[in-house]
């Protein structure tokens, strides 16, 4: 990463009550492996996002690698969901917003005056903070993607293969004409997840996705994620930072003001940031 | 330490007045009561004079008493206690036969009196074909561009609904009003029973259990002349009322072991009710001599207060109340669908938001003069005609029903319509499949409620020159149209008597009240069931 913005790395000594919550962190961190060998999906240059006068995201530069997890955390407010928004200019829908900069998703710039934003979303898949699947079938939940993007082909297979990735199909599968909303949270989350990944997008954003659930319903989200990234690539906003320890293979560091403060291996981010501030976040010191 | 805290033992800690508090809460508790009290003592006088309880027999209370209130009260107020889903399914059971008895009486008016069966025959078959082409366009919905699916599905309508009832009523031979009575109506009820037994039981038991729907609507219509009713309206009240009880009484007493108990208490109330007027019939017992009887039903006005009736008014209502629904719905509706998800937030819209609002509280007196000014005297419609009266009642209502849509719509979780465009759906795609079905019943209900405004309406249909006294039912769009309120006026202003104050007055008031308290049931049922899905 050459154009990855880092302040000047602080040198303290960390006391020892924050070394101990360190070395718990990078303890959990899960190693997919080397993330050199893949290419990019996603690559924005100069991203700055005003909501009328205030701006929330100032010139993020960064490059999301191919089947990967990428993990955005940060204190609240500090931009990482209206970065995801840029994703799928999701940001458009909302009459304050204003977005400059250029983001490519494989090579094209969604901010093109060219791109439809909608025919873009149907490209991007995306799982919202809260679970909310339609008051339709659990069918016809996860064939909604195919339907209004009137997707060829069989779709009681598609459903059924996407609930199984989704990890979901083995205690669904008898009740498909029963409503989403009769499931647990949990459930909802994933199906949720199998309705975004049912017309195949080129790329999986997760907006704090297991926030509003309980730590089982939680970690089954957080295997299933770890699961997705052998065939899609994945950007998940957390505030949970073991959770972003846990299943990402790089991380976004955003602090207050909306700026990027550091973007690498987690690994690396959790046992040896370069950033004095990221080091305090992340030891709790402060966020 | 202990000599410490012994010394700050505290002996009281003293009171606070709630004098005023209290004198305000019972302020507020008598102006909550005071309204609801003056029109309930109201109505019981209306009542009263409407039903005269006073004057039957005191044999015939008593075996009402014996028969129905007190079993029903004992087997009703155990289960309240004892099993609360078993005493709502019982009462929901019985409240629903009320109902759409009443329903299947107004259906019997149109069919019997205004609409031909074979006319509506030919109709249902027409929007039946529409529908079924337009889906079958639909389903091809990959290959053909959008343009052509467009103009197809046009052509196929418009042939379906010009040509197809032409054809049909031109048919040389003319079906039997009854059977196409229980066959459009019971149709649609053992389809739903049948899609119901499906989901839950398989085909075989559903086509037995839809079969069983449309073999029972036809033999409670064969059996309407054997007890001293025709056919068709017996095919009506089967198919809107009896029929569709049962079947939810059935699936009740399969599905839900729990509150299957209910049933015995809608059979306690409904078999109290036959039993007592037996019991009474059997006894000599006289029942009191009400004014809203049979013949104030199906009579049309008279001189004499005791010979006049309500019946052209009733079907007048009726049809305004299909007329205004008609138009009212769907420009309010798509009003509703433009403000809340299309339009832009400026001084445009923020007008018309204020101006909705202000519509919905002009008197209805001054939209009776718009309908005359723009139908009668600008676009040249005969006065008082059944359309120009549902056109003026609909504009009257408009702003209600374009408001409480909105409220629905507005209503839906922002959530829903996030996840919508996050799979790329495009606004229409989202409206038409998130949005609007999850706001229908919220729609049914404001819609609903605002049709009972246009039904208890007098000043607009003055304005419109409808007449006070029909003596027959309108048979079609363009005839003259009286309306229950209206007869109602004219027996106290026009005919102006103590026999018509003390006998047809209450007599038509309570009609319309227990109307128009019928139709805000179905609303708040539709409410009540809207909530428990959230």
């Amino acid at each position: 990463m050459s154009n990855e913005p880092t302040e000047t790395a602080g040198t303290d000594d960390p006391t020892d009550d924050d070394l101990s919550i360190q070395t718990d962190v990078s303890e959990s961190v899960t190693d997919h492996g080397p993330t050199g060998a893949t290419g990019t999906v996603v690559r924005s240059d100069a991203i700055n996002v005003w909501y009328n006068d205030d701006q929330a995201l100032k010139d993020i530069t960064m490059e999301i690698p191919e089947n990967r997890v990428t993990a955005m955390i940060g204190p609240s407010g500090c931009g990482k969901s209206t970065f995801l928004r840029c994703i799928n200019r999701m940001n458009d829908r909302i009459d304050a917003a204003r977005v400059e900069g250029d983001l490519y998703l494989r090579g094209k710039n969604v901010y093109d005056s060219d791109v439809d934003p909608v025919a873009l979303r149907r490209r991007v898949g995306m799982v919202f903070q809260k679970p909310n699947p339609f008051p339709k079938s659990i069918y016809d939940n996860v064939a909604y993607g195919l339907e209004i993007q009137d997707v060829e082909g069989d779709y009681d297979e598609i459903v059924e293969r996407s609930l199984k990735r989704a990890a979901l199909w083995d205690e669904v599968k008898d009740q498909l004409d029963s409503s989403g909303l009769d499931l647990s949270g949990g459930q909802q989350q994933r199906l949720c997840i199998a309705r975004a990944i049912a017309p195949d997008p080129e790329i999986l954003l997760m907006d704090e996705p297991a926030s509003a659930l309980d730590p089982v319903a939680t970690s089954q989200i957080e295997d299933l994620i770890d699961e997705l990234a052998e065939e899609y690539t994945v950007v998940i906003v957390t505030h949970n930072m073991q959770q972003a320890a846990r299943i990402s293979d790089k991380t976004a560091v955003f602090l207050t003001g909306g700026e990027l403060v550091e973007f690498g291996d987690t690994q690396k981010i959790f046992e040896n940031p370069e950033s004095q501030r990221v080091e305090d976040y992340i030891t709790g010191k402060f966020g | 330490m202990a000599t410490d805290t012994d010394s700050r033992v505290i002996e009281g800690f003293g009171q606070v007045s709630r004098t005023v508090g209290t004198l305000f809460r019972y302020l507020l508790l008598a102006s909550t009561l005071f309204g609801i009290v003056m029109l309930g003592v109201l109505l019981l006088y209306v009542a009263n004079d409407a039903i005269q309880p006073l004057t039957a027999d005191p044999g015939w209370h008593l075996t009402f008493l014996c028969t129905f209130v007190l079993p029903s009260l004992a087997v009703g107020g155990y289960l309240y206690r004892r099993n609360r889903p078993a005493f709502r399914l019982g009462g929901s059971l019985v409240g629903a036969l009320a109902v759409s008895l009443m329903f299947a009486g107004g259906a019997s008016i149109v069919f019997v009196d205004i609409l031909d069966p074979m006319v509506w025959f030919s109709y249902v078959v027409g929007f039946a074909l529409a529908g079924l082409g337009v889906l079958a366009i639909e389903r091809r919905s990959h290959s053909i561009p959008f343009s052509v699916r467009f103009v197809a599905a046009i052509a196929v309508v418009g042939v379906s609904l010009l040509v197809v009832p032409n054809l049909l009523i031109d048919l040389p031979y003319a079906l039997i009003g009854w059977a196409v009575i229980a066959y459009t109506v019971g149709g649609v009820v053992a389809a739903a029973l049948g899609r119901y037994v499906y989901r839950s039981r398989g085909p075989r038991k559903a086509i037995v259990a839809a079969g069983g729907v449309l073999l029972a609507v036809a033999a409670l219509a064969l059996a309407g002349p054997l007890v001293g009713v025709d056919p068709l309206p017996a095919s009506i009240v089967a198919a809107v009322s009896l029929v569709p009880v049962c079947s939810y009484a059935g699936v009740a007493a399969f599905d839900r072991p729990k509150a299957r108990v209910g049933l015995v208490f809608a059979a306690v109330v409904v078999g109290g009710a036959f039993l007592g007027a037996a019991v009474a019939d059997l006894a000599g017992f006289a029942g009191p001599e009400s004014w809203v009887n049979w013949s104030f039903l199906t009579n049309a006005h008279s001189g004499t207060a005791a010979d006049a009736g309500l019946y052209p008014a009733i079907g007048g209502s009726i049809l305004l109340m299909v007329t205004v629904a008609a138009l009212s719905f769907p420009l309010g509706v798509g009003a509703a669908v433009y403000l809340e998800e299309y339009a832009p937030d400026n001084r445009f819209t923020r007008f018309i938001d204020i101006n909705i609002s202000n519509l919905a509280g002009v008197p209805s007196v001054v939209y009776g003069l718009l309908g005359l000014g723009v139908f009668v005297t600008y676009a040249g419609r005969a006065m008082g005609t059944v359309l120009v009266g549902g056109a003026t009642l609909s504009l009257l209502i408009l702003p209600i029903v374009i408001i409480s849509s909105r409220e629905a719509i507005r209503s839906v979780p922002e959530e829903m319509r996030q996840a919508s465009y996050g799979m790329g759906a495009t606004r229409w795609q989202t409206v038409k499949n998130v949005v609007l079905p999850r706001a229908f019943p919220g729609i049914m209900t404001g819609t609903i409620l605002a049709l009972g405004r246009a039904i208890g309406e007098t000043a607009p249909l003055i304005m419109i020159g409808a007449p006070n006294v029909a003596f027959s039912l309108p048979t079609e769009l363009t005839s003259k149209v009286s309306a229950m309120p209206l007869q109602v006026y004219a027996w106290a202003g026009l005919f102006a008597s103590e026999e018509f104050y003390r006998q047809a007055v209450p007599a038509g008031v309570v009609v319309l009240l227990v109307v128009l308290l019928s139709m805000n049931s179905v609303a708040i049922v539709l409410r009540n069931r809207y909530e428990d899905g959230n």
